[in-house]
């Protein structure tokens, strides 16, 4: 299951965990593009990398830590998107 | 499904692009007003317009905190909002990504379905159905200067947008810190329009390209005659941006970012100077400055203006404008939440909203 944050349910029936697969984080993601088309857009900048202030974890694990996108995504694995705590940034 | 909201003929309408959220007020005579929204709420709305030419549609530039920028567009005064079906994005392996939306400009009055929007990276992106799908100019991207391109503070950023009223293959563009820009040929390229223009921060203060444009203005009725605010001082030019003239005059500062005209009379225009140290009001007294007479002469508009020792407002590229009445109101929205409107040219103001986020865009519209 992937574990979606408030600001993109809307983009997945309001839903707070959707079904998808991929061996990886990256064939997560492609999947829950083709599910809820715009999704990618928001989790990944057009240059393919992660947004700056996302975070995606594959269990406890925040994949910036491991393989980043190409982190494996084992059967039955909980993938949790956030967004970083970003308070005081100057451009937030 | 809520009725469609509507406002008497008449009506002005602003938009006001904060840091969370668009707000609108609107008035039947000016000096009342009814403060809406937030709508997009927690969101940053660089800037929004209302476009009248084909019904009323509102365009916001929602920039995202965490999960990216989309320009959405609402039929229903902020109720409601649509993604477009094919949004402002860079292509997939172009190496850019998009950080945020500048500005949404209406076409002209002849192609009603006609929208520009201008972002960061520097890129200018067209719609002609309305804003539903959006490409991007690639005449700009191919220009053979564009790796050399450098960011101002705020990015490098596409801020301001003027088309000839009347030759569809002519517009101008503003980029911060490339100068203005001129397409003769509809967009296919593009060729420089600052000389005359400063950039004191680089080595060679008059270069080909490197100007941080504030704000570019267009001329209603003589498309040769344009105005910015640039980093370094107010110009003008007289021949669609061959030659600039510096029209700083009286003015206690040459740095200021927003500029507005009265289109009913073109020579008097608005602007905010400000100490660029402390990027707020220069001395103690809030002040816009106008001038009647193209900027041979400015005038300190104080009227109903905050002084005080603790004053110290700045407002932003997009935080002031005009309406398309006669005598024109002008609305100034400052980066501590206060929007300030006049209904007499100028003349005198007064506060009609407060505690609003950090103000960033001022736009209005007259039903």
């Amino acid at each position: 299951m992937v574990h979606l944050p408030g600001p993109l349910r809307g983009r997945a029936g309001r839903r707070a965990s959707v079904s998808a697969h991929g061996a990886t984080v990256r064939e997560v993601i492609d999947d829950l593009e083709r599910q809820f088309p715009g999704m990618r857009f928001h989790l990944c900048e057009e240059a393919g990398v992660l947004r700056p202030f996302v975070n995606i974890f594959v269990g406890s694990d925040n994949v910036r830590d491991l393989q980043g996108l190409e982190t494996p995504v084992p059967d039955g694995a909980s993938v949790y998107v956030l967004h970083s705590v970003a308070g005081g940034s100057p451009g937030l | 499904m809520a009725p469609r909201r509507r406002y008497p003929k008449g009506t002005i309408v602003l938009t006001v692009g904060t840091k969370r959220g668009l707000f609108l007020l609107t008035s039947r005579d000016r000096q009342s007003w009814k403060t809406e929204g937030p709508y997009r709420g927690g969101h940053r709305v660089f800037h929004a317009t209302l476009d009248l030419r084909d019904g009323p549609r509102l365009f916001a530039a929602d920039n995202g905190d965490f999960f990216g920028s989309f320009l959405r567009y609402s039929d229903d005064f902020g109720r409601t909002w649509v993604e477009p079906r094919q949004g402002i994005a860079f292509a997939e392996g172009s190496g850019l990504s998009l950080k945020n939306i500048w500005v949404i400009e209406p076409g002209r009055a002849s192609e009603p379905h006609t929208v520009y929007c201008g972002v960061d990276p520097a890129a200018l992106f067209v719609s002609h159905d309305g804003g539903q799908t959006w490409e991007m100019n690639q005449g700009l991207q191919a220009h053979p200067t564009r790796t050399k391109w450098q960011p101002g503070a705020g990015g490098l950023c596409l801020n301001s947008i003027v088309m000839h009223p009347s030759n569809p293959r002519r517009m101008w563009i503003a980029i911060s810190a490339v100068g203005v820009m001129r397409t003769d040929d509809g967009g296919q390229s593009w060729l420089f329009c600052n000389k005359g223009t400063r950039a004191d921060f680089l080595p060679d203060k008059y270069p080909e390209f490197g100007q941080c444009v504030h704000r570019l203005l267009g001329h209603p009725t003589n498309p040769d005659m344009l105005y910015q605010q640039n980093h370094c001082s107010v110009y003008a030019s007289e021949n669609a941006g061959n030659t600039w003239t510096e029209i700083r005059a009286n003015l206690p500062s040459d740095f200021g970012f927003p500029m507005a005209m009265d289109v009913h009379h073109p020579d008097t225009l608005y602007t905010i100077v400000e100490d660029p140290e402390g990027r707020a009001n220069f001395g103690d007294q809030f002040t816009v400055y106008r001038t009647q007479n193209a900027g041979r002469r400015w005038e300190h508009l104080t009227k109903g203006l905050p002084k005080g020792q603790a004053v110290r407002l700045g407002v932003l590229r997009h935080g002031m404008c005009a309406d398309s009445l006669d005598p024109c109101g002008v609305y100034v929205g400052t980066n501590t939440g206060q929007l300030f409107a006049s209904r007499n040219r100028g003349d005198s103001w007064k506060m009609i909203a407060d505690y609003l986020p950090s103000i960033y865009s001022v736009s209005a519209a007259v039903l």
